[in-house]
Parts: structure tokens; C-alpha cells; sequence
């Protein structure tokens, strides 16, 4: 079937089929950060805790989770744990892969917003009386946010893209329910040209939340004065760009350390 | 104005707000605090000099339990500073019982340590609203009465990088009183400023002590000294060397460590 054919790249255009691959896409990516986050934010802190137990709890699954493949991980949860008993449906098995895999890529962002802030803001928050809980929500965290906004936006463009991997436990996300369709259509070309165009259209919006959120969080945190100094532990990776690869948010996160 | 200084209920006011006893503080295998001893009644303002590197900021610090003790205790209102004693020993509270004992003890940082993302009146309201659980109307109320008293009704709604050094310098004393505290703690609160800020910062603290609060403050200010302190305390290699009246502390210092100290610092 040579050549390329308008009509049909029109038709996946707009393919119902596979507008809900990439809305899978979507709310995957969406629940992944929010999962990944929560986990990341409790990652970071145990690692920074002055128990060695924690400390050593979080930096093995640091250690597990960034030194292996999520392709590994994804087969071993889908398609190994069964073998002793655990059985998770392939949307399980994808939430809790990549949720685990971002968790630990995202705590050292976290991690490394939470150093940003100087001590004495620590300092000032227990004098006033807060406890940790407390002094981590309304003290630490919103100053952190200003460092930690521009690589978690970049970590999440990533992760819209890194979702296709689940395609290989058949999460149906965009990348699957083209791979689907070709089997019944067999116009390799326009599906996938389809199918990037809609990733490009994802990355291009999210590219724009992005800026939104780095204006607003850097606009009440009026500039550094004489007395607060900030330790320079996380580069200012955010160019509101959006458009960092996979690699380059890992090698990002190698810088973070 | 401000409600009169607090009395914790159930106290007597003849009981001491500050006992410490033998307190000994480590940095690694840095003897910081050698065995101190004081007492601080309610109302009393106390002047802690010495020079640099003698522990004065440690001292403060493990007033409210910022730091641990390694030996010896404190006693802030009759309780036992970051301590619970069962059998005579003693044994480290939670975080959260700690965090609460904070509430009383007010503290002032030579870098202000103003929170930056929020406005001089959120600073003041992040303690009630957050630790005490007010209501924000109550807070902020409060936060504008104590704003007047420092001096500063119009800066409510700035960032403290819009602020100069002794005007966030008190906003953080107002933060601080917010709480209510029985005791301020002061550490060198005007080395950071300009000179011609450092009046505004110790005119407040000189209506905070007329007011009857107890206050130690570490500052190398002798003028405010003269005209506030109860006592002056002069502390050297962490050890408390020698205290006295303010007056009879400048006419006559009995050690020669004071002596010399004093010399550096009045000319
Ligand atoms: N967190 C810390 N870790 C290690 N050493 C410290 C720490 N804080 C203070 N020190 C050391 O303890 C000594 C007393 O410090 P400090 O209490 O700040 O003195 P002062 O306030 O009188 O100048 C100094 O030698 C200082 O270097
Ligand atoms: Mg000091």
C-alpha cells in the first residue's frame, strides 16, 4: 500500500478511537504526577530524615527505581508478580510502575527545592511553634515551589511521552490504540504521523500551563534580599520551554544531586 | 496596645521564667556550652555579651530546644524544656509536644528570617492562624494592633524584600509577640542593620521591656543595656563569667576577661 493518503491521515485525524487513546494518555499522566508527587514528597523527606532506617528505606527504593528500566519494571509487576500470587489488571500494573518510577525521579527535585530553602526559614518556623507538618506546607513548601516548579514541568512533559511505554503490558494510551489500529488499517505512516501530532499538541499546551505556573509562582517571591540568601543546590533548570527529552530530564535529575 | 504581658495560667508569678542548671551543649567534639547556670524572674530583662564564637546563639537556642542539650536542663515556666523526666531521667519529648512548648518563647534572628513569600501581615498572623488555630479575622486583627506597635500600619500587604532591614527586623518582633510569648529571646537583632536603623529596632524592644516582658537579649548595643537591663551577663568560652547590674557591670568589672572584652566594645 504505497503512497500517502490524505483521506485516511484526515480520517485518524479525528478518530474517536484514538482521541480516547490520548485522553488515556492524559488523565494516565495526570494521576502518575499526583501519585508520583506524594510518593516523591515522602521519599524526600525520609531521605533527608536523621533516622537511618528512613534514610535507608527511600535511598534503596531510589536505588531500585533509577537503576532500572521502567520497561523492567512495568514487565515485572504485570507480568512477573503474578507468578507469587499478585495480580493487578494492566491499568493497575501501569499506575503503580510508573507512579513508583516517577516518585523516585521526583523526590530529589523535591529534595532539592526543600534544601533551597535556607535554614533559618526552619529556624523561624519552629520558633514560631510549628511542627514539621505544618512548617513543610506553609513554610518550606511554597518557597521550594519556585525552585522545583520549572524541572517538575519539565519531569511531567516527560512523563506524557514516557506513558507509551506502558503500551507493552496494553495499556490502551495513544501509542497502543494506534499500534491497534494499524493492525486493522494497516496505514503505518499517517496513524503514527497522527499519533506523534498528538502528543506535539499535548507537549505544546502543557508547555503553556507550564509558563503560567512559573510566572505565578515566581511572582509572589519577590526577588532573594541581602538576608536571604539562597543556596544554589537546584539550577534553574526551567526554560518554560517544555520540550526536554526523556534523557535530558534524567540527566537534569543527575545535575540535581 | 497589646493585652499585658501572659501569665501562664496555674503559675505563680514568682516563678522563675527561665531556670537552667549545668547546661552542656556539644558540636561534634566542640565543648560549646561548658556548665551554665541562670535564672530569669518574670518581667526581667537580661543583656547577654561576650564575644564571638563564646556561645551566646547556642545559649538562646536551646532555650527553645533548637538545639539539644547534651547535659544539664531547662526549665521554661517551670517545665522542662524539650524534656519529660520520668525517674529522674530524662527523655525527649515528641515533636509536636516540643513545638508546643515553643509557643511561649518568642525569638528574634539577627537575619530577620522573615518568610518571604508572604506579606508582613501574613508573617505576623502564620503563628495564630497555623499554630493556634485562630480565625483569620481574630489573627489579623491582632496583627494590625501590633503592627501599630511597631511602628509599621502601612506595611501590611508588602513582601519583606520590599521592606528595609529594620523594618523586617520588626515585622519578625511582631511576628514573634503574635504568640503571645512570656519570653523573648533576642539574638544580636540589630548586627545586621544599617546604623541608622538600629534605632527603630531597639526603641521597640526598649516599649516591649517597659511593658514588663522578659527579655534576654544578645546585643553589643550598651546603650540599650544601660537604659533596659536588669542584669548583664557576660559569658566567655561557654561559661557565664560574670553578671551584675547594668550600672555597677560598666563602673566596675570584677574579671579581667570583662574587662578587656568591654574595652573593645566602648570605644
Ligand atoms: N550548628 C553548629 N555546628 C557546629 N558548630 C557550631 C554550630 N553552631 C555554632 N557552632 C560553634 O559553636 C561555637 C559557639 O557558637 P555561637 O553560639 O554561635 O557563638 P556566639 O553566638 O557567641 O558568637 C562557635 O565556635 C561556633 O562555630
Ligand atoms: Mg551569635
Amino acid at each position: 500500500m504505497p503512497g500517502w493518503d490524505w483521506n485516511a491521515f484526515g480520517r485518524y485525524l479525528i478518530s474517536g478511537y484514538l482521541l480516547e487513546g490520548a485522553w488515556t494518555t492524559i488523565w494516565l499522566s495526570v494521576v502518575v504526577m499526583v501519585l508520583g508527587l506524594l510518593l516523591g514528597l515522602v521519599a524526600a523527606i525520609m531521605n533527608m530524615s536523621k533516622s537511618p532506617v528512613l534514610q535507608g528505606i527511600a535511598k534503596f527504593y531510589l536505588w531500585i527505581m533509577r537503576g532500572t528500566p521502567l520497561l523492567v519494571q512495568l514487565i515485572i509487576i504485570y507480568t512477573g508478580l503474578p507468578q507469587i500470587g499478585i495480580r493487578l489488571n494492566v491499568v493497575q500494573s501501569a499506575l503503580l510502575g510508573l507512579s513508583l518510577n516517577e516518585g523516585a525521579y521526583l523526590s530529589e527535585i523535591i529534595r532539592a527545592g526543600i534544601l533551597s530553602v535556607p535554614k533559618g526559614q526552619f529556624d523561624a518556623a519552629r520558633a514560631l511553634g510549628m511542627d514539621s507538618s505544618t512548617l513543610m506546607r506553609v513554610i518550606v513548601l511554597p518557597q521550594a515551589a519556585r525552585v522545583m516548579i520549572p524541572p517538575l514541568g519539565n519531569n511531567f512533559n516527560g512523563l506524557l511521552k514516557t506513558t507509551s511505554i506502558t503500551s507493552v503490558i496494553s495499556m490502551e494510551e495513544l501509542l497502543r490504540r494506534g499500534q491497534m489500529l494499524i493492525q486493522v488499517e494497516f496505514r503505518v505512516l499517517e496513524i503514527f504521523v497522527v499519533a506523534a501530532l498528538y502528543y506535539l499538541v499535548m507537549i505544546t499546551l502543557w508547555g503553556m500551563v507550564q509558563r503560567r505556573l512559573e510566572a505565578h509562582y515566581g511572582r509572589s517571591v519577590a526577588p532573594a534580599t541581602t538576608t536571604e540568601r539562597r543556596s544554589t543546590v537546584a539550577p534553574d533548570s526551567g526554560n518554560g520551554e517544555g520540550a526536554a527529552t526523556a534523557v535530558e530530564r534524567r540527566e537534569m535529575e543527575h545535575d540535581l544531586r | 496596645m497589646r493585652e499585658p504581658v501572659k501569665q501562664t495560667p496555674g503559675t505563680d508569678p514568682t516563678q522563675p521564667v527561665v531556670e537552667a542548671e549545668d547546661v552542656h551543649k556539644y558540636f561534634g567534639s566542640l565543648h560549646v556550652l561548658r556548665g551554665v547556670g541562670m535564672e530569669v524572674q518574670r518581667g526581667e530583662v537580661i543583656v547577654l555579651i561576650g564575644p564571638s564564637g563564646s556561645g551566646k546563639s547556642t545559649l538562646l537556642r536551646c532555650l527553645n530546644h533548637l538545639e539539644k542539650l547534651d547535659r544539664g536542663r531547662i526549665l521554661v515556666n517551670g517545665h522542662p524544656m524539650g524534656y519529660r523526666e520520668v525517674n529522674g531521667r530524662r527523655v525527649e519529648l515528641r515533636e509536636r509536644e516540643v513545638a508546643k512548648q515553643r509557643r511561649d518563647v518568642g525569638m528574634v534572628f539577627q537575619q530577620f528570617n522573615l518568610f518571604p513569600h508572604l506579606t508582613a501581615l501574613e508573617n505576623i498572623t502564620a503563628g495564630p492562624i497555623h499554630v493556634l488555630q485562630r480565625k483569620k479575622e481574630e489573627a489579623e486583627a491582632q496583627a494590625r494592633q501590633l503592627l501599630e506597635m511597631v511602628g509599621l500600619p502601612f506595611k501590611a500587604h508588602a513582601y519583606p524584600a520590599q521592606l528595609s532591614g529594620g523594618q523586617q527586623q520588626r515585622i519578625a518582633i511582631a511576628r514573634a509577640l503574635a504568640m503571645n510569648p512570656t519570653l523573648m529571646l533576642f539574638d544580636e537583632p540589630t548586627s545586621a542593620l544599617d546604623p541608622e536603623m538600629i534605632t527603630e529596632v531597639l526603641d521597640v524592644m526598649l516599649k516591649l521591656s517597659d511593658q514588663g516582658m522578659t527579655m534576654i537579649v544578645v546585643t553589643h548595643e550598651m546603650g540599650f543595656a544601660k537604659a533596659a537591663a536588669d542584669r548583664i551577663i557576660f559569658m566567655d568560652e561557654g561559661r557565664l563569667v560574670e553578671e551584675a547590674p547594668a550600672t555597677q557591670f560598666f563602673a566596675n568589672p570584677r574579671h579581667e576577661r570583662t574587662r578587656q572584652f568591654l574595652s573593645k566594645i566602648l570605644h
